[in-house]
């Protein structure tokens, strides 16, 4: 437009054998640009030279577009992660009197995990942010063995204790609100702080290590004894079922009521676990699982609650998947605290010690990817003799699970 | 107080129960190499059953397999094997194993600007190349001027495809700019004369594809080669479900490996699995 408007007003007089009309404007209407017209001033930069300077525009535009990009995919190393599990209880009265029991909210977890990983390594912290404090739950500092694709590494700090299956498995993927009875007896808190390796190869899991022993629920930041425990599990993946077995060594210090002094006690562990998926039900996929563990000297605080003291249990667990967002699971479990010693009563109460099997039912429905409602209902029974009597402790959970 | 909960339970269920999956409509999602290949088999499907409706979006492979895991693609498109993680996840979440169809072959393709006069070069030298070893093309029997990398997204399968076979799970120079499609690096490419990148056989077009050498021969990515497994970058293309096919998604798998289907794979530029 601007190139049109000068180009007029410097148009060059016409020959004279040319008609004057059809290069004259108009007598009456005196020659002005347009409006809008732009005017080019003498010595202003040509069309060809205002092109290019645009297109070097356009390239630096690239050029930091790329360079933010670079700094975004740095960044894309870095993963923050967490969920909150909001709860609902009810526990049925104790009792005909209606002592006992409870109808209460909690939140029972509020993880927050940050991961970053690179070629080589690997940060990963996180904690739990609950109504009874804020807690270290996870860090670990992770070398991936160069040359491996990431498949062998090696981990130092506070992490899971490599043994079975459902003492590692992240609790925002249990269908159920709880491990079982004997995980928590056996693994109470899951996580240690120590050193492992974790080598995959093909179908084969490896992992194992060297720990304090006595766990993040020992009530101590600092192991109390020299002693460490060795804990591994060698596991297979056949992707539709899977499975390990798993080990634990190790001492632990404490004193029986027939010790003069402080002594070792054998702290020990087998177990063994098994998963399998099939893809036979129209409505959705099918899991079993089981695990059965064995061991002696255990639970929480300072594990000498139980010191040399001989227990197993197992669960079987059945998930039943319906559609996309919908499951159904249904566990029993069973956990023997003293093995071969004779259940007791305690005036119509049932021993401390006394075996005690639970069966628990959940559905679950997941709205969207970020939340999963569950309602759950657990019938212990604790098993009795004499006049003694299986506790009312039935228990209703229901939860809401928001992730990210 | 029994009775109340067994109430509860009993209505929460029935609440829960699973909503039918809209029949009709199959929605396949990821990988950006696949997107053309996948669209062509969706037209032909859908013109012959004019009921069903495919729906085809990209964003890369990962993107396609965690739309698998949260549910809201029936069909993940992948230029790369999942990986243990995401197929551990997905297991978890719907308690049966991914199921894994190979629906076609790619050679993944380096390419370099019509200008430049290498035409051939070593896996061990595109891996010096792309860690940044290797700066200027002089090196590799090309002209006294500075390579300038160009790479693919960290959620393409063309990306880790990269990673894995050619740079040995090492990490990509940083000096490589990444861009969101290999439709970008070979435009990338084409307008830069020192300009080296990747992608899939089927967008390699108005740019020189380099051959790969091996031992003393050197092999362009033809169908015969890829086919052969002789060109050394070549791969498969995936379909991945959550579990085993059936009704629509199943009847959209046969057709992409029917001959029919397989005839498309080879209009598109690909190689066929069969």
């Amino acid at each position: 437009m601007a190139q049109a408007a000068s180009s007029q007003e410097q148009l060059p007089p016409p020959p004279a054998s040319e008609p004057r009309e059809a290069v004259q404007p108009p007598a009456t209407e005196p020659q002005q640009p347009p409006a809008n017209a732009y005017s080019v001033p003498e010595g202003s930069p040509s069309i060809d030279e205002r092109l290019s300077a645009d297109e070097h525009r356009v390239e630096s535009l690239e050029e930091q577009n790329t360079e933010t990009k670079n700094d975004l995919s740095a960044l894309k190393k870095l993963r923050f992660s967490g969920y909150i599990q909001s709860r609902y209880q009810y526990q049925e009265p104790l009792d005909d009197t209606g002592t006992g029991g409870f109808s209460r909210f909690t939140v029972r977890r509020g993880r927050l995990k940050a991961t970053y990983t690179g070629d080589l390594a690997q940060f990963m912290l996180q904690i739990d942010a609950v109504p009874a404090g804020v807690t270290l739950r996870d860090a670990e500092a992770t070398l991936f063995i160069p040359g491996t694709k990431q498949q062998l590494s090696l981990t130092m700090g506070q992490m899971k204790w490599p043994f079975g299956y459902e003492g590692p498995q992240s609790s925002s993927d249990r269908e159920f609100p709880e491990r079982s009875r004997v995980v928590r007896n056996m693994l109470p808190s899951e996580r240690d702080r120590g050193a492992k390796v974790n080598g995959r190869y093909k179908f084969l899991r490896v992992s194992a290590g060297v720990f304090d022993g006595a766990g993040t629920d020992s009530g101590t930041t600092q192991d109390n004894d020299k002693e460490k425990d060795i804990i591994g599990r060698v596991g297979f993946d056949l992707k539709w079922i899977a499975g390990g077995v798993s080990g634990w060594y190790g001492q632990d210090l404490g004193k029986l009521p027939t010790d003069t002094f402080r002594r070792a006690y054998d702290r020990s562990r087998l177990g063994a676990d098994l998963q399998a998926y099939f893809d036979v039900v129209p409505l959705g996929g099918t899991s079993l699982k089981g695990e059965f563990i064995a061991g002696r000297t255990y639970g929480a605080a300072n594990n000498a609650t139980h010191l040399d003291v001989p227990a197993h249990g197992w669960y079987l667990l059945l998930v039943q998947n319906i559609g996309l967002n919908d499951a159904v699971a249904v566990r029993y479990d069973t956990f023997d605290p003293h093995n071969g010693q004779a259940n007791t009563a305690n005036g119509d109460m049932p021993g401390a010690d006394n075996a005690v099997d639970t069966l628990g039912v959940v559905v679950q429905h997941h709205f969207g990817e970020n939340l999963k409602v569950s309602a759950t209902y657990e019938l212990p029974m604790t098993q009795v003799v004499a006049q003694a009597s299986d506790p009312k402790d039935n228990l209703f959970t229901l939860q809401m699970q928001a992730r990210f | 107080m029994k009775k109340t909960l067994r109430s509860s339970l009993v209505a929460l269920g029935l609440t829960l129960l699973p909503l039918a999956a809209q029949a009709g409509t199959v929605t396949v999602k990821g990988s950006d190499t696949m997107v053309i290949l996948a669209q062509r088999w969706a037209e032909a499907f859908m013109k012959k059953n004019p009921s069903m409706k495919i729906q085809v979006t990209g964003g890369g492979s990962g993107t396609g397999l965690a739309a698998l895991q949260n549910g809201t693609t029936d069909i993940a498109m992948s230029s790369r094997e999942m990986k243990e993680a995401e197929e551990e996840k997905l297991r978890a979440r719907y308690n049966t194993p991914p199921t894994q169809f190979s629906v076609a072959k790619d050679g993944v393709t380096f390419y370099v600007n019509e200008a430049n006069k290498v035409d051939t070069l070593t896996v061990e030298q595109l891996k010096a190349i792309y860690l940044g070893d290797t700066e200027s093309w002089k090196a590799v029997g090309g002209a006294d001027a500075p390579i300038v990398l160009y790479s693919r997204e960290n959620s393409s399968g063309t990306y880790v495809f990269v990673k894995d076979t050619v740079l040995g799970g090492d990490d990509f120079a940083s000096a490589a700019q990444t861009l969101p499609g290999t439709a970008a690096v070979v435009n990338a490419v084409s307008k830069e004369k020192n300009g080296i990148g990747y992608g899939g056989a089927a967008y390699a077009k108005g740019i020189k594809e380099l051959k790969i050498k091996k031992g003393n021969e050197a092999f362009a990515p033809t169908a015969e080669n890829v086919k052969s497994g002789k060109y050394p970058l070549s791969r498969d293309l995936f379909f991945y479900l959550r579990n085993k096919p059936s009704g629509d998604v199943k009847a959209f798998i046969d057709f992409a490996l029917s001959a029919e289907g397989q005839a498309i794979v080879t209009q598109v530029g690909y190689f066929p699995v069969k």
